[in-house]
């Protein structure tokens, strides 16, 4: 019913401009194949995703079932109540692990972008000597392999008691964070004009008057987006998680879920129910930095 | 992209890069120095235990164990704050667990820190030569003599779990040091399907080998044997050690530090050749990164005739929520049987479970606390309650009980095969000697190496970690 | 919005500028020293010695002991190999289907939005989520992977435990994981290509293949570049997916020297031997950010 309807409203405009975009190219079957193959693509792409919806919502015997069951099966919710709540009541350690992450990932991009905007601000404005070499130098620390870095960092944090701790967590991701933050922000605050800051300066504003009141409110968006993408990093990050604790009480939602296989038993229901709740808030907030994410995933290094 | 006009001569922090860069390298150099005198003084032997128990705090305490996840961790948990509490009820008993995969990763790191988060570290047996070594857990030798009953347990689970040197296989050394005491005794038991091979177990390991043969072709979909495979934690080693026992062979010369020429001699070849070509055609496809999880699932799923599994992790195979073999307990008892692992050459087991160690760097109170509750756990009555609420005692008295006999249908297989274990290597060097053959066993088990190449790489490399004491440089590779 | 009352004019205007650049970038080159440099110094530093984390004792000078015996390890040139072809292999792949995939969005005039978001989703998962979503997908006994190639009539593969499927597994994933990026890319520069070209092109009648030849790609070459740059390098230091996909094996066959490199670290604990072993991936890494940064400043020049 509700098809026809739809269909007897709006039935003029696409079939009107099927002719026009016909005009180049090599015609209707071309483009036909063309989105067949698009279409196949993303229903690999997708796939992953899809099964891992699925299976969340399984019973254990169907998850097991071969062959592969797709349709057809018991939906429970079961999982995503063992993702919260321990089995004997009360919390669960991987409710724990999530608050954790969110901790950790809020405050750490908090201390990158409180630290991050302000150089990139200035780098974008002032005439810094070598600054080419203090960027390069700033975003190559970026790239060296967590692996690597962990091991003196794991003998520092032992001098000073950071091992298994969140502030110690905390650090690490705002120090990874940082570089992506100068140099996505710096892009930000190139695309504002300095003559706004000159404009205000002549008006008797101090510099750093003129940057608060003129310049960061423009900035907003920018911030925003390049919070999101650190907070993404800070959420997603394992190796320095794994590496780094062990205790319940400081554990990130990385190592909880990788936690959860390798056990007696492996609840697949139950990884799936993890990971999509895991997942959700990342793909909302890739969700509203849309625009940014070309500048977001490259470290701030390609804009459009 | 547009360039700031911004002028003004700044010097900026250009100059300031290389002069902190100059600055950190002294100071890195003098730190880690400095970090090097201050390792000298804490280390080389494991600093000693009070012979009796301090006196214990009123004050509300926490008494941290570290673990990997599996069920005996809950189980502990719950059994202590239940029993343990009605003696200290200011003591709140936590047990931190780990991904097994990162279990000593995540203890020697804490040890390599100088600080744990646990008071009570539940070793496995070959990880007390490292910790010892290190000296990161205490040394329980005179507490051990004036609060524990030895007499009372099998010589060897009372030196496996906590002698350093290690022990020989089956005995005790009454002058050797102790480090730990018993606190979840393990090893292999072999699952057999009932109502496939019929009540009665093989009794040789090449009669178990023909009888699975016989079962996967009679019965499509199901797989002769499971058992563990994967090149993590030590899942393959142990396979094939077990193996390598039985077929008579020998992990090394402790004697002599010797590996070459031991490991890979002709039992040890035998044992080799009768894993890779007589017993993993047996198992399913795929099967090659198989440990405790997905052998259960394989017995649960109905798709394995004989599989070998720790005890402490059979539990779940009980359950039928987790199963397909029948709705009830009893149902699913009447398809699977538990028995003592087939004999050939000789009839030895393999050595599982863990010991309690105290942690060198938790605070006194947690140490007194973590030794009354040692002293407490090892009493006749709690063994058995221990082993009421699914633990795997250590005492003879309680493994001898009704109460642990009648705990679980493995349980017997336990009570007999005490006498028949052996342990793998407890030396420092125990977490490269395992990789190692772990990565090799695996390797050759999914055709990546041939059986003879694999056991001589074993031999070579193992050999090469226990003789690099003294290289200069390049450790570890 | 801003006040309008202006302040008193600022007389040290120069000294501030001086002082605020200093004072907005030092904090934040503090924390990258204390967290990024000194450590590596540290490094560097244990890397001439013997010292391990846990066994203290004094730090003996190897002097460049551990750096030869890494060099010349054959443990160490088989993890070269297995990195080397797992990037060369996952990169490429990803570059062909992302730029296919980027070139197909860009030619809808409809629905592109959405297909773009899409065909993120997988870009923006934990590399714990997609390790081991795929590792239960590609199990040999009841993974979905082998249940539809079992319904098409092929029998089960062995995915993750054979040496040669085990490494194209470690690649096909990291190729669905990281598609999206190069793909994403692809697309920036795809829409940049200005239309007034294309139908210059078109009245001059040309093929569509000379136009892709020699107007689309020639345009989008130097982002796509960078994008493979970019990926190259982590691809280089992949480690998560290893550690939960494959583990390493089977045997040591998907051990990548990020792997490796943990293994020496964490295992036998020698740390200076794995120092050294980490400041040689950091010298790797770094050659390759300077390539990276050198295609960027064209790119920003041009």
């Amino acid at each position: 019913m509700a098809v026809s309807v739809d269909e007897a409203v709006s039935p003029g405009p696409t079939r009107q401009r099927r002719p026009a975009t016909r005009r180049f190219g090599g015609g209707r079957g071309r483009s036909v194949v063309e989105v067949a193959l698009l279409a196949v693509l993303a229903v690999v792409m997708l796939f992953p995703v899809l099964w891992m919806i699925e299976t969340s919502i399984k019973e254990n015997r169907d998850v097991y079932a071969v062959p592969a069951q797709f349709f057809g099966f018991t939906v429970t919710m079961d999982h995503f109540r063992d993702v919260f709540i321990a089995p004997g009541g009360g919390r669960s350690d991987l409710s724990v692990a999530f608050l954790n992450s969110v901790l950790v990932a809020g405050v750490s991009t908090t201390l990158a972008t409180v630290l991050g905007v302000p150089a990139a601000w200035a780098y974008s404005r002032f005439a810094v000597k070598a600054k080419k070499d203090q960027l390069f130098f700033i975003l190559s620390t970026r790239f060296m392999p967590p692996v690597v870095v962990v091991i003196p960092i794991f003998l520092m944090y032992r001098q000073v008691g950071l091992i298994d701790t969140k502030l110690g967590l905390i650090l690490i991701y705002a120090a990874f964070n940082l570089p992506f933050t100068i140099w996505m922000m710096k892009g930000f605050v190139d695309e504002v004009p300095a003559e706004y800051e000159d404009a205000a300066m002549l008006d008797g504003y101090t510099r750093l008057q003129a940057f608060r009141r003129f310049t960061l409110p423009l900035l907003v968006p920018g911030i925003a987006a390049t919070a999101v993408f650190a907070l993404i990093f800070s959420w997603n990050e394992f190796v320095f998680a794994i590496f780094l604790t062990s205790s319940d009480e400081v554990r990130t939602a990385p190592p909880a879920i990788a936690g959860l296989i390798g056990g007696t038993t492996v609840d697949w229901g139950l990884v799936a129910a993890a990971s999509v709740v895991f997942a959700l808030p990342v793909l909302i907030f890739a969700y509203l930095v849309r625009k940014h994410l070309v500048a977001g995933v490259t470290l701030g290094a390609v804009r459009r | 992209m547009r360039h700031p006009k911004r002028t003004g001569r700044l010097s900026g922090p250009g100059r300031k890069v290389q002069l902190a860069t100059a600055a950190m390298l002294l100071v890195a150099t003098t730190m880690a120095a400095c970090g090097d005198g201050k390792d000298d003084g804490a280390t080389t032997s494991a600093p000693a235990a009070p012979a009796t128990i301090p006196e214990l705090t009123t004050d509300p305490l926490t008494l941290s164990f570290i673990w990997f996840e599996w069920p005996p961790a809950q189980a502990l948990e719950a059994f202590a704050n239940e029993e343990y509490k009605k003696e200290r009820p200011n003591v709140t008993i936590k047990v931190n667990t780990v991904p097994n995969a990162n279990w000593h990763d995540a203890m020697f790191t804490q040890f390599a820190a100088r600080k744990t988060d646990f008071d009570i570290a539940i070793l496995d047996s070959q990880h007390i030569g490292e910790a010892v070594t290190n000296g990161n857990i205490l040394d329980i030798t005179e507490f051990v003599k004036n609060n524990i009953e030895v007499d009372a347990y099998n010589p060897y689970l009372l030196a496996a779990y906590g002698q350093f040197p290690q022990a020989e296989t089956g005995q005790r050394d009454e002058n050797a040091s102790l480090y730990g005491l018993p606190l979840l005794g393990d090893t292999w038991t072999m699952i057999y399907r009932k109502d496939l091979i019929g009540d009665e177990p093989p009794k040789t390991w090449d009669e178990m080998i023909s009888v699975a043969e016989k079962c996967q072709a009679d019965n499509p979909g199901v797989s002769g044997l499971a058992f563990h495979q994967a090149n993590g934690s030590d899942a393959a080693a142990v396979t094939y050690n077990t193996v390598n026992g039985v077929y008579g062979g020998n992990l090394w010369d402790a004697k002599n530090r010797k590996i070459e020429g031991v490991l890979n001699d002709a039992a040890g070849q035998e044992a080799m050749d009768v894993l890779v070509n007589k017993m993993k055609p047996l198992t399913a496809k795929g099967s090659g990164n198989w440990f405790i999880d997905e052998v259960n699932a394989a017995v649960a799923q109905g798709k394995a005739c004989i599989a070998f599994n720790w005890i402490a992790a059979s539990g779940g195979l009980l359950d039928p929520k987790e199963s397909t073999l029948g709705s009830t307990r009893e149902q699913i008892l009447d398809k699977l049987g538990f028995a003592t692992l087939p004999s050939q050459k000789t009839d030895l087991v393999p050595l599982g479970g863990m010991g309690m160690h105290v942690s060198a760097y938790s605070a006194k109170d947690n140490q007194a606390e973590a030794l009354n509750f040692m002293k407490w756990f090892e009493r006749a009555d709690i063994q058995k309650k221990w082993a009421a609420a699914g633990g795997v005692p250590s005492r003879t008295d309680a493994l001898e009980s009704p109460e642990f006999l009648n705990a679980g249908p493995f349980n017997q297989v336990y009570a007999d095969s005490v006498p028949r274990m052996r342990d793998m290597w407890n030396v420092p060097e125990y977490a490269r000697l395992v990789d190692i053959e772990n990565t090799n066993v695996n390797a050759a088990l999914n055709g990546a190496k041939s059986p003879q190449q694999a056991l001589d790489d074993i031999a070579k490399e193992q050999q090469a970690v226990l003789d690099s004491s003294n290289r200069k440089g390049g450790g570890g590779l | 919005m801003v006040s309008t009352t202006p302040p008193a004019r600022g007389r040290f205007r120069r000294l501030s500028d001086r002082g605020l650049a200093v004072a907005f970038i030092s904090p934040a080159l503090l924390l990258l020293l204390a967290m990024s440099v000194f450590p590596l110094l540290w490094a560097l530093y244990l890397s001439f010695t013997d010292y391990s984390a846990t066994r203290g004792g004094p730090a003996r000078w190897v002097g460049f002991g551990n750096y030869t015996a890494v060099l010349t390890s054959a443990q160490v040139h088989q993890r070269t190999l297995t990195t080397l072809i797992y990037v060369v292999g996952a990169v490429t792949l990803q570059t062909v289907l992302g730029f296919t995939i980027a070139y197909l969005i860009s030619r809808r005039t409809r629905g592109r939005g959405v297909l773009t978001t899409l065909f993120l989703v997988p870009m923006m998962l934990s590399p714990v989520v997609v390790g081991l979503f795929w590792r239960f997908m590609l199990d040999a006994q009841f993974g979905v992977i082998n249940s539809m190639l079992g319904s098409l009539g092929i029998g089960q593969v062995e995915w993750l435990t054979r040496q040669r499927t085990a490494l194209i597994s470690l690649i096909v994933v990291d190729t669905w994981q990281w598609t999206p990026f190069i793909m994403l890319i692809a697309l920036a520069g795809l829409t940049a290509v200005p239309k007034y070209l294309y139908e210059a092109a078109s009245i001059d009648r040309a093929s569509e293949w000379f136009r892709f030849r020699t107007i689309t790609l020639p345009l989008v070459w130097p982002l796509l570049l960078i994008a493979v740059l970019f990926r190259a390098i982590e691809a280089f230091r992949l480690f998560d997916l290893v550690y939960i996909l494959t583990n390493g094996g089977p045997g040591v066959s998907t051990e990548t020297l990020s792997f490796h490199v943990y293994k020496v670290a964490f295992l036998g604990f020698n740390t200076g031997t794995a120092s050294a072993y980490g400041i040689l991936m950091v010298l790797v890494v770094i050659v390759l950010t300077q390539l990276y940064l050198r295609y960027l400043n064209k790119l920003k020049e041009g």
